[in-house]
């Protein structure tokens, strides 16, 4: 009989061709907290998914409790006491919390709800887990932390002793951090076994047991966390050494600024902000998701509501309080998830080229179709956009191809500022490289360039001077040489170096 | 070798081409199909010029309104004040004409007004982020009541001395045959179809409806397209008014344009366009009406009990929404 309550063994998994897990081994101890560590697309996400019964491996063992079982569907997880506590809460704001932690799974009493018992049977859990929370409280009255703890306390109810949680702290101030990971401590004491996902290294050190890292699919260590292990070890384990793109940056001849950001400030957001992007500049900012990069840039380009503090655009004041002024300004924009920001679906692949530049197609008032066809004929051409005909649909072409598509109405408008975000997001390795070839050639035009990613590497191959935010904060800038990827890591989980 | 490959590209591809047509044209096949089967049941009295010519006046001003909805639901939205639109402004151009004598005038006070009306909708669904829904639901209880508060519920004439020439603007017959109204709304189709395909405002129109935060990141201003749509829309039942109201030289507070934003809608949906915004075409609109328009005919000549005209064509609403939905799984 093995010490542990679960062991998955030799989990392979792909999606159309894509191995995303490979050989896959993973095992927990009773009564630990195992952090699961990654980059982006490393298979953390697909490993634990299917752990809880959302997706199905092709090919390995699931072992708990020493006995090999196939977890089919979500309920057959929580039938073997794994529970996961999702990064997106699921709880309902307009419910009590007693009402959050029985949905779904409400006691009755003659055909009527048992609230007598609910109420009962709340305050027991809640006083096991030494959590001062009236159960009578509505769920949006409650601050991040006791969102999560509600969470918590619903896996527990159901009897869950594997408890996945996805970064659960990404949302929470550093207080309400103590206070979900003194709530972990104490469950573990009474014996339950929690996976860790996060990408903040320091607080993976401070509360986990033992580690386990995977990148591209495949394991790459585990082992206890003692007083060997510190952030740099694991960050070097996350990003591997085996990677080098230096081929593809080329120095340019940098001119003087051209956008200057000072004291910019939105509350909740981010705060402080000050940089400055120079002339045929490419500027990287990264951070761990929701330090702040894509709120600050959204605003620069004249998205929402505006911030305190004061923009520079060649030296004059601008205040940009519309997207259109922006363009007007020569200021691009590719926004993050493509499919919700990017592609406007009914107009077909012209279509979504020429909207940055419908006065440049118009003759007479009435729009030219010669004129719009020679705008995607260049843009086809240029960046090798494999499509049909310029008038199919936007979502007959891969995703690599509809973001060349995005980048080509914004280059269509001429920016001399282009802020790009998560510019490589969802497309392959194939696209990836063409995209960051793009980068580079519109630099050495002179165009200045803002790339935002959360992914080290990417900042690292493309850009001349790289920000890295944390908590809505530039922490650190740094210049091309001394920037490395453990570096960027340390600083963007909210290390010192 | 070569060739023949080449001709069976060829013809896969007129093939699929024929397909893709039909697919994107529903409404032009549905209109056929209704046509052939109206002149296969009543051949003679359907098909006789006066009937044709009848179907088409008496679905001229709901085509018209019809194409305003059309503008309205591929932002997104919907307007369900249409009818109590029309009748208040029905209702002022009248009274402008008897007061100044000028028809000039009076029309052109309509259409201001139909701008204003529609500008004001139009900025409370995008400054202010309300359901198009609510305001225009809203809108139609206020231009109905204060209608009929104005007229006391009753109804306005065209005065005595601008009547005839008034009169004459609708029911004029050119070349003896085609009344003027038909007139109108080809002129008010063949526009609107010019500024949905081919202007800047109608490719916004489109984007907005479509994804409207990605055309907002494409730098357009995105409120400035909704309010100039309901703008247009407004000018258009503007449009429809002072057509209704010289045809029949009069507009009742109560009974004028009721249900029209049904009828509307109808048209719209049949036509092929999406209530979800993006899609719709202004052909499709006007096959639309016409199928409509063909089907309340047979039922008539076919003597159904004119109560159950409201349930038929309720059931044609859903029966399109569904085709919609079937045929956009594919």
């Amino acid at each position: 009989m093995s010490d542990y309550v679960l062991e998955m063994q030799s989990i392979n998994k792909s999606y159309g061709g894509v191995q995303v897990l490979q050989e896959v081994e993973f095992s927990l101890k009773k009564a630990e907290i195992h952090a699961l560590l990654g980059e982006n697309g490393a298979g953390k996400s697909t490993l634990m998914n299917i752990l809880g019964g959302v997706v199905l491996p092709q090919s390995g063992r699931i072992v708990v409790d020493g006995n090999v079982t196939s977890i089919h569907s979500p309920l057959a997880a929580q039938e073997h006491g794994i529970a996961f506590i999702h990064q997106e809460l699921t709880l309902v704001n307009d419910l009590t919390v007693y009402e959050n932690l029985f949905l779904g799974n409400e006691p009755k009493r003659h055909g009527l709800l048992d609230r007598e018992r609910m109420h009962r049977e709340s305050k027991a859990i809640l006083a096991k887990m030494c959590i001062d929370l009236d159960p009578n409280v509505l769920v949006s009255e409650l601050d991040a932390s006791y969102k999560q703890i509600v969470e918590i306390a619903r896996a527990l109810l159901r009897n869950a002793r594997i408890l996945i949680m996805d970064e659960p702290t990404t949302s929470l101030t550093e207080i309400e951090v103590k206070c979900v990971f003194e709530l972990m401590r104490s469950i573990k004491d009474q014996g339950v076994s929690i996976v860790f996902i996060s990408h903040k290294l320091k607080e993976v050190i401070e509360i986990c047991d033992s580690y386990t890292v995977l990148r591209d699919g495949r394991l790459i260590t585990t082992g206890p966390i003692d007083h060997s292990v510190d952030e740099k070890v694991l960050a070097a384990h996350m990003v591997g050494k085996d990677l080098s793109f230096s081929d593809l940056y080329s120095p340019r001849e940098v001119g003087g600024p051209l956008l200057q950001v000072r004291g910019y400030s939105k509350p909740g957001e981010y705060q402080n902000i000050d940089f400055t992007l120079n002339k045929g500049e490419i500027l990287g900012f990264t951070g761990l998701l929701g330090d702040g990069r894509s709120e600050l840039f959204m605003t620069i380009f004249g998205h929402g509501p505006k911030a305190e503090g004061e923009m520079l655009l060649d030296g004059k004041k601008v205040h940009i309080r519309s997207t259109k002024r922006a363009k007007e300004l020569g200021i691009g924009y590719v926004p993050r998830n493509r499919k919700e920001n990017g592609i406007i679906r009914d107009l077909s692949i012209t279509q979504n080229t020429t909207i940055t530049v419908m006065d440049r197609v118009l003759s007479f008032f009435l729009i030219n179709y010669r004129k719009e066809q020679e705008i995607i004929d260049r843009y086809a051409h240029d960046l090798s956009i494999k499509m049909g005909r310029g008038d199919d649909a936007i979502g007959s072409l891969s995703g690599g191809n509809q973001q060349k598509v995005i980048l080509s109405k914004w280059l269509a408008a001429h920016p001399k500022v282009l802020i790009l975000d998560n510019p490589t997001q969802g497309v392959d390795i194939g696209a990836k490289l063409e995209i960051y070839e793009i980068i580079m050639r519109l630099a050495e035009r002179g165009v200045s360039i803002v790339v935002l990613s959360s992914e080290a590497q990417e900042v690292l191959m493309l850009c001349d001077r790289i920000y890295v935010m944390y908590h809505g904060a530039i922490r650190k800038e740094f210049s091309r040489p001394e920037a490395d990827a453990e570096k960027i890591m340390i600083v963007a989980t909210g290390g010192e170096i | 070798m070569n060739e023949a490959t080449s001709t069976a590209d060829r013809k896969s591809r007129g093939r699929s081409d024929l397909k893709k047509l039909l697919a994107k044209n529903t409404a032009v096949v549905a209109f056929i199909l209704v046509f052939v089967v109206s002149v296969a049941l009543k051949g003679s009295v359907f098909f006789s010029t006066m009937n044709i010519v009848n179907i088409l006046r008496n679905n001229s001003i709901i085509g018209i309104i019809a194409l305003a909805m059309t503008l309205i639901i591929i932002t997104g939205g919907i307007d369900l004040s249409v009818g109590s639109q029309m009748v208040i402004i029905g209702i002022t151009v009248l009274a402008v004409t008897n007061a100044t004598g000028s028809i000039v005038l009076g029309a052109l006070t309509g259409m201001v007004l139909g701008v204003v009306l529609g500008a004001g909708a139009g900025s409370l669904v995008a400054k202010f982020k309300i359901p198009a829904f609510i305001v225009t639901l809203g809108t139609m209880g206020i231009y109905r009541a204060v209608s009929q508060y104005l007229l006391n519920g009753g109804g306005i004439m065209i005065g005595a001395d601008p009547m005839d020439n008034f009169v004459r603007l609708a029911n004029y017959d050119l070349f003896g045959v085609v009344p003027m109204t038909i007139i109108y709304w080809l002129l008010a189709c063949a526009a609107i179809h010019v500024l949905a395909t081919r202007t800047q405002t109608g490719r916004y129109i489109y984007s907005v409806g479509s994804n409207e935060k990605a055309t907002l990141l494409s730098g357009i201003n995105t409120d400035r397209v909704k309010i100039v749509a309901y703008s247009i829309a407004g000018l258009l039942v503007a449009f429809a008014a002072i057509i209704e109201s010289s045809r029949l030289g009069s507009i009742n507070s109560s009974s004028s344009g009721a249900s029209y934003e049904m009828d509307a809608i109808a048209a719209a949906v049949v036509g092929g366009t999406s209530m979800s915004g993006g899609k719709g075409t202004i052909l499709g609109t006007f096959c639309g009406a016409l199928t409509l328009g063909v089907i309340n005919n047979m039922m008539t000549l076919l003597g159904v009990p004119p109560f159950l005209v409201g349930a038929v064509k309720g059931a044609i609403i859903i029966c399109a929404v569904l085709l919609q939905k079937v045929l956009g799984d594919k």
